[in-house]
């Protein structure tokens, strides 16, 4: 058993060389088109077989971590089922990037910062003097603003 | 070298008028190449005489590895205060590579996961993420042959009208055709290599969030459109975005970003005259940088010369 980890763990490691983004989308796209639950010899069938068994269950446990699969206990292994698809996968990963880093704005190059209330009060009164160009520029609630600049500024 | 050695490591100070002028009145494209600029100079001038103070430094320490010779006094006669200045240049050049050394694997690093977390997708210009949280990322190429990338979030298309959208993916490309990432990185790296340096790296921050934003407001047709577009992202709730604050988020750039684009398009200008503002920020940031090269290629000759005398051949 613990021969049989290593072995995996080692698989799992020249497959995140190959691309461990890539192989988990295989996986994720696996199980997706199985429609409903599958076990991990299935998913490793669909994929062809040229990946070792317990790759395969790091992958999914990986994709289970991120939210990507759920899994339920059937018999003495698992049934895994698709949750997100490929750009769901995507976002569920880009989100722990962005997460993570604390510093990441620095590296991605963000479309905006984040605002202090003093800043937002500002912006406001800019974009009402920008114009809305006649349009519905308003629809989020006034009374919600006022209590985000309520407890923005304690 | 006399005291011209220490003056690369304080010069950087001079650079701080010089950023805020040339942040309000130059065109954002300029701005940003000559702050790089600048702060690549400059820091690369403080991190010279930060070497060269530790060669002295490190001479004086028993056991070092340098040849005896260049503990003698002479050589220690070329460094004011030697005693003091060469022992605690050898951990502040540590403590410069050290964070350089972060900043660049910090930068790759962030890099690859963003570019891992996209495989899978369609090899698309843009990557559109479902994800209810706002947020819009040009993401360059990691390695040569992929492809860069800009990432938005479904949260962030929800908030913008059809122009706005068309400003957002113009801002976003505008830091990728630009290569914005490398001047963001030079910078990042200068502030690290000599903290008076850090002013110059906002500064810069800014005027690439600037620049993109005028390709845009170009791109689309209308400043307003860009304008608005930047507003409604930034005043989305708070709470669905990414929790962490960005330190630079305090001098409230969003307003000036808008601000800016209200007002009428900057003029790329030709080099300016003297007797303005601008012209005084400008010759002052030349004098500044030629004057921190002078000094600190003064001394590195200087230091060579007496080092060569002072090793027996």
């Amino acid at each position: 058993m613990k021969k049989r980890d290593a072995a995996g763990a080692e698989a799992a490691g020249s497959a995140r060389r190959r691309g461990q983004g890539e192989l988990e989308a295989q996986v994720l796209a696996a199980v997706r088109a199985a429609g409903g639950p599958v076990t991990a010899g299935l998913v490793r069938e669909r994929l062809g077989g040229g990946l070792a068994y317990t790759t395969v269950i790091t992958i999914l446990t990986r994709l289970h971590a991120k939210g990507a699969v759920a899994r339920e206990r059937a018999g003495r292994s698992f049934e895994w089922t698709a949750v997100a698809d490929e750009a769901g996968l995507a976002a569920l990963r880009m989100r722990r990037v962005l997460d993570g880093e604390g510093d990441r704005e620095a590296v991605l190059t963000r479309f905006f910062t984040t605002l202090q209330a003093s800043d937002e009060r500002l912006l406001r009164d800019l974009l009402a003097r920008a114009g809305e160009d006649g349009e519905d520029g308003e629809d989020e609630g006034d009374g919600a603003d006022g209590e985000r600049h309520g407890t923005g500024e304690d | 070298m006399g005291l011209f050695v220490f003056l690369p490591l304080v010069l950087p100070l001079t650079a701080w008028p010089v950023a805020r002028l040339a942040e309000h009145h130059l065109h954002p494209r300029t701005a940003t190449r000559l702050l790089t600029a600048v702060a690549a100079v400059l820091a690369a001038c403080s991190t010279l005489c930060l070497g060269l103070l530790m060669v002295v430094g490190t001479a004086q320490l028993p056991g070092n590895p340098l040849p005896d010779a260049w503990s003698d006094p002479e050589v220690r006669a070329a460094l004011p205060h030697d005693e003091v200045a060469g022992k605690a240049a050898i951990p502040a050049l540590l403590a410069v590579t050290g964070v350089c050394a972060r900043v660049l694997l910090r930068h790759r690093r962030i890099r690859r996961r963003a570019a891992r977390a996209l495989a899978g997708l369609p090899d698309a210009p843009v990557a559109v993420l479902p994800d209810p949280a706002p947020y819009a990322y040009a993401l360059p190429a990691v390695r040569r042959g992929s492809r860069d990338r800009v990432v938005v979030s479904r949260g962030m298309l929800a908030l913008l009208r059809p122009a706005e959208r068309r400003a957002l993916f113009a801002h976003e490309r505008a830091h990728l055709t630009g290569r914005h990432d490398r001047l963001l990185l030079v910078a990042r790296l200068a502030a690290a290599a000599n903290p008076f340096l850090r002013p110059l790296r906002t500064a810069v921050t800014y005027s690439a969030e600037r620049w993109a934003d005028e390709e845009a407001a170009v791109r689309v047709g209308s400043r307003r459109a860009v304008a608005r577009a930047i507003g409604r992202a930034a005043l989305a709730p708070a709470g669905a975005g990414p929790a962490t604050l960005p330190a630079f988020a305090a001098a409230g750039p969003v307003p000036r970003r808008v601000a800016a684009l209200l007002a009428p398009p900057p003029a790329p200008r030709a080099w300016p005259p003297v007797f303005t503002a601008v012209g005084l920020a400008l010759w002052g940031a030349v004098t500044g940088v030629a004057v921190s090269a002078l000094a600190s290629a003064n001394s590195a000759v200087t230091l060579y010369a007496v080092l060569k005398a002072a090793t027996p051949l």
